[in-house]
């Protein structure tokens, strides 16, 4: 009797490759978000008992009321209005420090939109950047005089 | 003349690149993804300067309640009573690695001084930089 016999299949199964593939990517897309990861970088002085001390008269205070209004060095001003205020003084002196004093009932995006203005100095005139400090209440209690 | 019966060809799809095609995807979605360390639902202040955020970097997110939450950037973020524990937080992790960054998430909303205990916490902790987390402003905001 003749056998007859099926010639070997020597092909790799690869019918189900896209299946598994989609499947991971469902996962990776349903486990991926795209949230806001950019934000303004502050770098912190670095924190010793004895700070640098800085001349009230040497520095512009920005101070931030309560209700959201900027009051610099005593005026009240515009938010747009700080960076024409700072250019001649920082012209003169461009190591002049810019200190940012928000009330502890003040909203934190004041401070944020004030910290913005200040960092985009370069691209509206001020040929340096700006050297801006925002001392906390304690330092505040601890240095300020 | 007697034509030659034409040939029925089979209709199919090919599908011989599908799977070329899902890999790559694959590929890109691998790349791309960051695990989300702290899911708190705030309303981010908005700026016009966003530098991208280190991966890894620690969290520390204040919501619209002033509730503090505190992440090492490796486990999903946890509540904290105050920011006295933001600093032992904080000062554990600079003890790891004192290039360690902080990514600060606060509401835009929250009050200032809660914010000031906090960043007075990361400082005593010795952290170099903060990234304050916000969202881009948009031309409807001017």
């Amino acid at each position: 009797m003749k056998i007859k016999r099926d010639a070997a299949d020597d092909e790799i199964p690869t019918s189900s490759m896209a299946d598994i593939a989609f499947l991971l990517i469902i996962y990776f897309m349903v486990t991926t978000t795209f949230t806001a990861t950019r934000g303004l970088d502050f770098a912190l002085p670095e924190d010793d008992d004895s700070p640098p001390v800085v001349e009230k008269e040497d520095s512009v205070l920005i101070e931030i009321l309560p209700s959201g209004e900027y009051v610099v060095d005593q005026q009240p001003m515009q938010l747009s209005g700080i960076i024409d205020y700072l250019k001649p003084k920082l012209d003169a002196n461009p190591k002049k420090p810019v200190i940012i004093r928000p009330d502890p009932q003040s909203q934190y995006k004041s401070m944020v939109t004030v910290l913005d203005e200040l960092r985009q100095a370069t691209e509206k005139g001020i040929k340096e950047e700006i050297r801006i400090s925002i001392p906390t209440q304690r330092e505040i209690e601890s240095f300020w005089y | 003349m007697k034509l030659a019966a034409s040939k029925k060809h089979e209709p199919a799809i090919p599908t011989a690149s599908m799977a070329d095609i899902a890999f790559l995807l694959i590929i890109f979605f691998m790349l791309t993804i960051t695990f989300e360390v702290d899911k708190t639902q705030v309303k981010l202040p908005k700026t016009n300067i966003r530098i991208e955020i280190p991966k890894k970097a620690a969290y520390v997110a204040i919501d619209s309640t002033g509730r503090i939450k505190v992440s090492s950037g490796e486990d999903l973020s946890a509540s904290v009573p105050s920011a006295d524990e933001v600093h032992s937080f904080a000062v554990g992790v600079i003890a790891q690695n004192p290039q360690k960054d902080f990514v600060l998430k606060a509401d835009g909303g929250v009050s200032y001084g809660d914010v000031d205990l906090v960043m007075d916490a990361l400082k005593r902790a010795k952290v170099r930089t903060i990234y304050l987390l916000s969202e881009q402003v948009t031309v409807d905001d001017i």
